[in-house]
């Protein structure tokens, strides 16, 4: 008994095959980076081979007492919560970025105010070499 | 270390053996008692450098602690109480600082107190000296649920320092140049003050209390760490035991 008919494998190879090419043309116009590319590929590249050779799934299934609807919605779901936990990764990764780089940046504001500031020192009285300014005036 | 003009006013005068003090302010919109935080600081504790970290206010902070005579570093954007603390770590390190206090900038920390703090750090005693207001005479001031929360929290942290914590919240410590490098390179960024206990620890670290009274909020309610019972607890507990299992931290260069 087979479950998938050759409607459901031209859905999937059409599916398939329209997110691989969706994915390489936006990594094409640079718009996708390949190390975020990587996930969706392989999930393209897997609704491709099932519409493809069907019978792989259909065997899998039948090993695991499973209907092979189900096993393809939980594929689906493991694949979904793969990309999501990736973003969360990703997302993680840039919030320290942007915690590293705003420290950094308002720590070289100051600099620039207090160099600033030792330029005019320095314009104004040439002769006079200046310590560090104090960073308490009372 | 340049000593700052007294102004007159008797602050208990601290040896520090000619290192360097900052002491670390972050300030989320407090423009109304800023300036009376740097003035106690000038005239109680005239020994140390104040910075105040700006954390993306929307009011005066900024101006207001500039007016004071603090040094200022205006974060661009709001980073919560653990980026601006680290910011404050950062600019320590940069700037080669022996000696770092965190001082709420709402005025519930009494500047003639950070002398008891330097007491171990200078002795080599410890890493983090935190101010403990539980240990102080007549200094609890957590009443109800606060009290069982930060008891409870006290135990765990405790048990995880293999060493007796009483005030893990306490936002009152100072930091020798150890901890100030591993801070600048690494801080808790959701409940800071227990879990950057936890980072220390991991580190090797040492960390002590002494006692240390605080006021009492003049305005506005706990906003940097509200405790909310239950919900608090479970949120830093689980911090805490992830911070456990994290990997350590790798320091640029050794510390010596």
């Amino acid at each position: 008994m087979y479950f998938f008919r050759w409607e459901h494998r031209v859905a999937l190879v059409l599916a398939g095959g329209v997110l691989l090419l969706t994915t390489f043309e936006l990594i094409r116009k640079r718009r996708l980076r390949e190390e975020y590319s990587v996930l969706w590929i392989l999930t393209a590249a897997a609704i491709l081979v099932s519409g493809i050779y069907p019978r792989v799934l259909e065997w899998v299934a039948m090993k695991i007492a499973l209907h092979p609807a189900v096993l393809m919605t939980f594929l689906c779901v493991l694949f979904l919560m793969a990309i999501l936990l990736h973003y969360s990764v990703v997302i993680s990764k840039h919030s320290e970025r942007e915690k590293g780089l705003t420290q950094e940046l308002a720590l070289l504001k100051d600099e620039i105010a207090r160099l600033r500031e030792e330029v005019k020192e320095a314009r104004k009285a040439p002769p006079e070499p200046k310590p560090r300014p104090p960073a308490l005036r009372t | 270390m340049p000593q700052e003009p007294n102004n007159g006013r008797a602050g208990r005068q601290v040896d520090l053996g000619g290192r360097r003090a900052l002491t670390i302010i972050p300030a989320y919109n407090e423009a109304d008692c800023i300036q009376r935080v740097i003035r106690d600081l000038q005239e109680r504790a005239p020994w140390t450098d104040v910075l105040v970290v700006n954390d993306g206010s929307r009011d005066a902070t900024g101006l207001r602690a500039r007016e004071a005579g603090a040094r200022v570093i205006d974060l661009p954007v709001n980073l919560g109480i653990g980026g601006a603390v680290q910011t404050g770590y950062r600019y320590a390190r940069e700037e080669g600082y022996d000696v770092a206090f965190q001082f709420d900038g709402d005025g519930q920390h009494r500047a003639s107190r950070l002398a008891d703090l330097v007491g171990p750090l200078l002795a080599g005693d410890a890493d983090l000296v935190i101010g403990s207001r539980f240990l102080a005479p007549r200094g609890m001031t957590a009443r109800g649920m606060r009290w069982v929360g930060i008891k409870i929290l006290a135990s765990v942290i405790s048990l995880v320092l293999r060493q007796r914590v009483t005030d893990p919240t306490s936002g009152f410590r100072a930091a020798g140049r150890r901890a100030i490098h591993l801070f600048a390179a690494e801080y808790p960024q959701d409940y800071p003050e227990p879990e950057s206990l936890v980072l220390l620890r991991k580190q090797g670290l040492r960390v002590c209390e002494v006692p240390a009274t605080i006021r009492r909020r003049r305005d506005g309610a706990s906003s940097i760490r509200p405790l909310h019972g239950a919900h608090y607890m479970s949120k830093v507990l689980l911090a805490v035991v992830m911070d456990l299992v994290k990997a350590p931290v790798r320091l640029e260069e050794e510390v010596a």
